[in-house]
């Protein structure tokens, strides 16, 4: 039972800053996902835990020791790595159990204990070179598990695997890491993989935490426009706006059409903000409406059991819209009208791009 | 290419057959020489077809080289043994030496690492003369001159630069997280050197090895003018075959038959590892 | 009309001391001008093969291939009028990104305003207009693909190829790229077949399918018919993410139907309307079958099916719940957010009418009722 606590750390490259200023804390049994496009320095916050680079500043505790410093092998961490990383001159039994520094009839044991469950115990005696990918990395995990450490840490595990075994083991894994009461960090750059794992999920950009809450949260309440975008597939839809309070509500107008965009509580208007709705949350019809956008359909293209829509605006602006599979889609280069919820609507400031949702004040991450 | 034509196979074949003749010539030609005496390899026109003769191997097992000028005292087996213990000294030191070295290279930047790393290969570089002649006098002075562990010492300068090389390229294609999961898993780095790093690296450490051996047998220079007549190895003890009464070819080929086959079988022996090897670590499980 | 038309394709890899790889089989197929067609499969099933072979890059072992009513598989890469875009971009790393696109123009001989104008056109459409002045090597690999694609559509030809156009592209860029790329083809009936090991992508972009597996053609045909009537098993449990259901079911006579048993737990009487002759003849005939349903189709709180929650995921848009029932895995898709937490025990409910029932040997038996 440990707590991994990152306290504002940083670490500099030459130039590049990949943390900088990095405030976390894991309780033991969480699982906490660090998201964010490539680069942004997901896997250097992971090795400098792991010890394989130390933090310029700040500091890093486990169970409110500090590690820094320490050699890797006493930090009580386990790790999975992106490649597996497995000892290509071992077979997959001796992978494992090199996770257990005892020996005699406990490792044995262990090994067939941590292999049945990640249903690996008939490929023991094969080595890595003989197995499937996903049995490569169900061995990977089985060796940083094995362990029980008190910090467990997972560099993308589920990249090189083919996208069957990935939702497999999207289902399987939470439950798996949840088993003991380890402090997990789980990297990745896939968003559903990061909301179907996490208890809370870290946005992690250009070397800072641009956000740290639970999947639901994140994805209906994202505190910038920048990490909006990074999740919903298909990606968020942006118009710039000027919104203006009318009868309580603010409006804005977006490809000539007065839209709704949420309540004014008590502004007068809002200056130059971008206006963001999810592609799920566009209503698409054939009927006009003055709450309804004009727009020309581009492009229909099936995605995930939906119909994605690609419209071009009255203003030229080009805007996705994902409608359940047995709602009526039209057909390319047919008109239709466009509208959303004004609750659906989320607004961003434009010089910032921080979220300033009149009816969900932001909280700071 | 599957459906390559008759002539192109015939065309294919008679190349390949040129090549294999111009290169395997000198060595079949000293093979066969080896066992004709004087008289008939300077015979003019040469022939194919003679009786061959073991008095040559003899002469050199025996030690005893008859020449028109009368017997002559030879100690090939000793030169022989020298060439043996020689090399097999060098590279094991150079092993040692070399192969945390390069491991050093491949995982660690370091201020004036690459600079090291250069200098030591650029030992490859200089002709072998213009170090020798300053450094024959230190010897001298050390009381290293005519000493196995002087020559041993001196051989470092063409295996050392060739194993770190060779096997740098090796470690910098093991992943490093590979080594990075044993650490992790409670190991310090001394056990991930020895039970991940080396054991992954072996086929290029094993090709580095054969490699500067074969080096360091066919060294002829360093030997020449740093060792005496006991301590010298076959490619100087060779030089007694040029004698009073002329140049014995028969002997000198029979002595470059038995040198070159140790070497020859433990090249043979290693091919797979030495073709991987040379082509620095490309093949990776 | 047919505008490429591939006949009684075989690809036989033979290499000395190692046993021929049969990587295509008897592969027909027609495309349609004006049509996007993907071929879809796993790893080493053939379809990169079946695209380098129209290409040119690699000859057929048997059958033939024509173009626009040309022979074309006799003749080299150059003269078959067909652009390609490489997995690997295989940009030209000395040329600028805008040379790169124009260099595909080059033997077109078009004025060099001409030119200019195509090419911003399409660097606009994949969004790569600021860098059109800097060099592959400083851009990014989603860079280089979208130039890749940019350099292989700005061309005129008879037929495009794409090999994995778009696996490497920014995900906030994929889904609106895909509608661009869609409605040029589209707009200017460019018949076009992509490679893509991602059925996302090969559903967005492609008017019809074709599921390769083994080096052999299991189904062409639109999504929709792949989804509503997959041709065989394996076309059944390889499309839809995520994967159907399938459970193994006995098979009991009940009175004027059947009953598909799954254990002790799960029960469904079919018959009826649902059921034509030759299904019921086949159904008949075996004891054992492998049911499959689409998690889209498993609706969540109601019917009689009582699962042990193993997962609760909620994605954003929608919500994917695993349930245990006796040993089986079934995993269901909804729209909304589900109140159930690991362990709680849910109803789910599973419609007869949306169940797919296939033979052992994996044919298929009766498609789902589409809805």
């Amino acid at each position: 039972m440990a707590r991994l606590e990152i306290n504002s750390v940083s670490k500099a490259f030459g130039a590049a800053r990949p943390a900088d200023g990095l405030s976390l804390a894991v309780e033991p049994g969480e699982i906490v996902a660090v998201f964010g496009p490539s680069g942004s320095g997901k896997t250097v916050l992971l090795r400098m835990i792991a010890g394989m680079f130390e933090p310029d500043d700040g500091d890093i505790t486990v169970g409110g020791r500090s590690v820094v410093g320490a050699p890797p092998e006493r930090r009580g961490i386990g790790m999975a790595f992106q490649n597996f990383a497995l000892f290509p001159h071992m077979t997959a039994r001796d992978n494992i159990a090199s996770g257990l520094r005892a020996g005699g009839n406990e490792v044995a044991s262990r090994v067939a204990a941590i292999s049945k469950l990640l249903k690996i115990e008939h490929v023991l005696g094969h080595t890595p070179r003989e197995l499937s990918n996903g049995q490569k990395q169900r061995t990977a995990l089985a060796r940083a598990l094995i362990g029980n450490p008190d910090v467990l840490l997972l560099d993308d595990p589920l990249r090189n695997v083919d996208a069957k075994l990935r939702y497999e083991m999207r289902l399987e894994l939470p439950n798996l890491l949840r088993r003991g009461t380890a402090a997990v960090l789980y990297v990745t750059q896939d968003y559903r993989e990061a909301m179907a794992i996490a208890d809370r999920i870290a946005v992690l950009i250009d070397g800072r935490l641009a956000q740290v809450a639970t999947p639901a949260d994140i994805y209906a309440q994202p505190a910038s426009v920048a990490i909006a975008r990074l999740f919903g597939d298909p990606t968020i839809n942006l118009a710039e706006v000027s919104p203006v309070a009318e009868h309580g509500m603010l409006s804005a107008m977006v490809a000539g059409a007065r839209m709704r965009v949420g309540a004014a509580d008590g502004l007068a208007s809002l200056g130059a903000c971008w206006l963001g709705v999810r592609p799920e949350d566009l209503v698409v019809s054939s009927a006009s409406a003055d709450d309804a956008i004009p727009a020309r359909i581009l492009a229909i293209t099936p995605m995930h059991e939906k119909a994605v829509l690609l419209l071009r605006l009255a203003d030229g602006t080009e805007w996705l819209a994902a409608l359940p599979p047995d709602a009526p889609q039209g057909a390319a280069d047919d008109g239709v009208f466009v509208r959303f919820a004004p609750d659906a609507a989320m607004l961003f400031d434009r010089a910032t791009g921080l979220r300033i949702g009149p009816s969900h004040r932001l909280k700071a991450a | 290419m599957e459906h390559s034509s008759l002539a192109g196979r015939i065309f294919r074949g008679v190349a390949l057959s040129l090549i294999l003749i111009f290169f395997m010539f000198p060595i079949v030609w000293i093979f066969l020489m080896s066992f004709q005496n004087n008289d008939q390899i300077l015979r003019i026109p040469p022939r194919i077809l003679f009786e061959p003769t073991l008095a040559n191997y003899e002469a050199l097992i025996s030690g005893q080289l008859r020449t028109a000028a009368g017997n002559l005292q030879i100690s090939f087996m000793r030169n022989l043994f020298n060439s043996v213990v020689l090399s097999s000294a060098a590279v094991l030191l150079a092993l040692l030496l070399g192969v945390p070295a390069a491991y050093a290279f491949a995982r660690f930047k370091f201020r004036l690492g690459e600079t090291i790393a250069f200098t030591l290969l650029s030992f490859r570089f200089a002709p072998p003369l213009l170090v020798l002649l300053p450094l024959s006098l230190y010897y001298q002075e050390l009381g290293l001159n005519d000493t196995y562990f002087g020559i041993v010492w001196v051989y470092q300068l063409i295996a050392l630069p060739l194993i770190l090389w060779i096997v740098r390229g090796y470690f910098e294609d093991i992943s490093p997280d590979i080594e990075h999961a044993y650490r992790l898993a409670g190991h310090s780095w001394r056990e991930a050197f020895t039970r991940i790093a080396v054991p992954l690296a072996g086929p290029g450490i094993a090709a580095a090895g054969l490699l500067s051996f074969i080096f360091c047998w066919n060294n002829f220079v360093f030997a020449l003018i740093l060792a005496s007549a006991d301590k010298q190895p076959v490619t100087v003890g060779a030089l007694a075959f040029v004698t009073a009464s002329g140049i014995q070819y028969g002997q000198i080929a029979a002595a470059i038959v038995l040198s070159v086959t140790p070497t020859l079988l433990l090249a043979l022996y290693a091919q797979r590892y030495l073709v991987e090897g040379l082509s620095l670590g490309a093949v990776k499980g | 009309m047919d505008m490429l038309e591939l006949r009684g394709i075989d690809k036989v890899y033979r290499s000395r001391g190692k046993p021929p790889v049969h990587a295509v089989r008897a592969l027909d197929m027609a495309v349609e001008k004006g049509e996007i067609v993907a071929l879809l499969g796993s790893s080493g099933c053939g379809k990169t093969s079946t695209l380098r072979m129209i290409a040119g890059f690699e000859d057929v072992s048997a059958g033939s291939i024509a173009l626009g009513g040309r022979r074309i598989h006799e003749l080299p890469p150059a003269r078959r009028k067909v652009a390609m875009a490489f997995e690997g971009y295989s940009l030209y790393p000395p040329l600028t990104v805008r040379e790169n696109i124009a260099f595909a123009l080059k033997s077109a001989q078009l004025s060099r305003s001409e030119v200019t104008r195509r090419v911003e056109e399409i660097a606009r459409l994949v969004e790569i207009e600021d860098i059109l002045d800097g060099y592959p090597r400083a851009i990014s690999g989603g860079q280089q693909q979208r130039v890749s694609l940019a350099r292989a559509l700005v061309r005129d030809a008879d037929l495009y190829l794409l090999d994995e156009p778009m696996g490497q592209l920014e995900p906030q860029l994929r889904a609106v790229l895909r509608g661009r790329i869609k409605s040029l083809l589209a707009e200017r009936g460019m018949t076009a077949i992509f490679v893509t090991h991602d059925q996302t992508e090969a559903s967005a972009l492609a008017d019809r399918i074709a599921v390769m597996e083994g080096g052999v053609l299991q189904q062409f045909a639109s999504e929709k018919e792949l989804k509503g009537r997959p041709a065989n098993l394996f076309v059944a449990s390889f499309i839809g993410e995520p994967p159907m259901n399938l459970l193994d079911a006995e098979v009991t006579r009940s009175d004027g139907g059947f009953r598909l048993s799954v254990g002790t737990d799960m029960g469904f009487n079919i018959g009826g309307a649902g059921l034509d002759n030759a299904a019921a003849k086949a159904l008949a005939g075996t004891p054992q079958v492998r049911i499959g349903i689409r998690p889209q189709k498993v609706a969540v709180g109601t019917g009689d099916v009582r699962v042990k929650v193993v997962s609760n995921q909620w994605l954003g848009d929608q919500s994917h719940v695993a349930g245990d029932c006796g040993g089986r895995m079934l995993i269901a898709v909804t729209p909304g957010r589900v109140a159930a937490r690991p362990g709680d025990t849910i109803q789910f409910a599973l419609e007869p009418h949306h169940l797919h029932i296939f033979g052992s040997d994996g044919s298929c038996i009766r498609h789902a009722e589409v809805s």
